[in-house]
């Protein structure tokens, strides 16, 4: 079975939707997606202490990835790794169980996490962090597997790490580095990441195309737009901000982004009431903004529940698959906000605004 | 006088011809039914085995389809 799998994957990678196994998968992840914490779970652990909040993640679906690092690690650490693990392990079963069309777009999205392990890799060099503490923060949850994300790790020098990804896509834009540009490096990758899905999709012809077409193109809108807030609450030069932009938004064109660049802060926001994203933003938003959390939090929040919805509208299709990505990514950061938060004895509020349910 | 040949249609089998595609054809179509619901069932149960008995019960709806087919051919034959 296994071995049919993969000869249909490789003879096949971009064949029409007749070849993916819908059914099974949106039934399964349905699944998965019920097993995910309920909201109502969250301001439970806001209440708890940090050992409660250890023995509620020990009981859950987090406690065979416990259970298996405990030997290694202790502490929030434990849990961090822990559901770093889970992460991947989840996301990992997803591209094995999806088949034709739908799992070259699934593992396209999750390339992500191939550029985020990459990321980690070279910046762990960089700042001369140890192998162990560089394996500790890989996610592999995309194409390249924990063993070969580990073997680059111990490599002495970042040209050796390059020259072992000489056979990968991100090798082009991996050559550039000199050991001193790693935040363009890092820009370029991300841009290369997004481009790569616009490309994937470019001429969506079956629907689902369409659907993840719309899905990535909202991301790259939500994208965009807090970079935006960002760089135009912190008052950076317009050129500046020109080349962190992603093309290809769904409302947000790259043309339309280059007009709203030029305008100061409140004008700026007032322009974006045109747009169908300022419906979720406009409580929020102020013409001076000292802090950006609650926004980012709600752009989010905005993105999970329209994929949630969409999920609903079109059930056989690779919307309620990419709405559990999220919702689990969403279930990660969350859990290691509270943890991380109560660990440092942050308070309440503070982590609450952090936190998107 | 030119003698025509008349060929004879028996209609005992014309019947168990309409009864095997009755049979037959909702056979088929129940199979393709049952493709999907049994994979997302198995799917399902898969995450979560308590929903066995959901699955099976989901699975095996469109196969009134084939009993329909079934009751025609026998009101046929």
């Amino acid at each position: 079975m296994g071995l049919l799998q993969k000869f249909t994957r490789k003879s096949s990678p971009k064949q029409s939707g007749s070849g993916s196994n819908y059914a099974y998968v949106t039934a399964r992840v349905r699944a998965m997606k019920s097993n995910l914490l309920p909201r109502e779970t969250y301001p439970r652990l806001m209440n708890m202490g940090i050992d409660e909040i250890t023995r509620f993640i020990e009981e859950s679906q987090y406690k065979q990835d416990v259970d298996e690092l405990a030997r290694t690690y202790d502490g929030v650490d434990l849990f961090e790794h822990a559901l770093n693990r889970n992460l991947a392990v989840t996301f990992t079963k997803l591209i094995n169980i999806s088949e034709g069309e739908l799992n070259y777009l699934i593992s396209e999205y999750l390339r992500k996490y191939d550029i985020w392990s990459i990321k980690t890799i070279l910046r762990g060099k960089y700042c001369g962090a140890s192998v162990e503490e560089i394996n500790d923060s890989i996610v592999s949850a995309g194409q390249l597997s924990y063993p070969f994300l580990s073997s680059l790790s111990e490599k002495e020098s970042y040209e050796s790490i390059i020259d072992a990804l000489s056979g990968t896509d991100y090798y082009p834009t991996l050559k550039e580095y000199d050991g001193t540009n790693l935040s363009d490096i890092e820009n370029q990758l991300d841009k290369m990441y997004y481009t790569g899905l616009s490309t994937t999709v470019d001429n969506p012809k079956s629907n689902d195309s369409k659907l993840f077409s719309k899905f990535i193109r909202t991301e790259i809108d939500i994208k965009n737009l807090s970079t935006l807030f960002r760089l135009k609450n912190a008052g950076v030069e317009k050129d500046e901000i020109a080349d962190l932009i992603l093309e290809g938004g769904l409302h947000l064109s790259i043309k339309e982004i280059e007009k709203l660049l030029p305008l100061p802060f409140s004008e700026f926001v007032q322009s974006l009431e045109k747009y169908p994203y300022w419906e979720d933003i406009s409580g929020i938003v102020r013409t001076e903004m000292d802090s950006l959390v609650e926004l980012e939090t709600q752009l989010t929040k905005s993105n999970i529940k329209s994929a949630s919805s969409f999920s609903h509208v079109y059930p056989l299709s690779i919307v309620p698959i990419m709405d559990y990505v999220l919702s689990k990514t969403n279930e990660v950061h969350n859990l290691r906000i509270i943890l991380r938060g109560k660990a440092a004895d942050l308070d309440e509020e503070i982590i609450r605004n952090q936190l998107v349910i | 006088m030119a003698v025509e040949a008349v060929t004879y249609m028996d209609p005992a089998g014309l019947k168990a011809i309409g009864a095997g595609l009755a049979v037959g054809l909702t056979g088929l179509a129940s199979g393709i039914a049952e493709r999907d619901i049994g994979s997302a069932a198995i799917g399902a149960m898969a995450e979560n085995e308590s929903l066995f008995g959901k699955g099976l019960i989901l699975t095996v709806i469109p196969e009134t389809i084939v009993i329909f087919g079934l009751v025609v051919a026998l009101l046929i034959s």
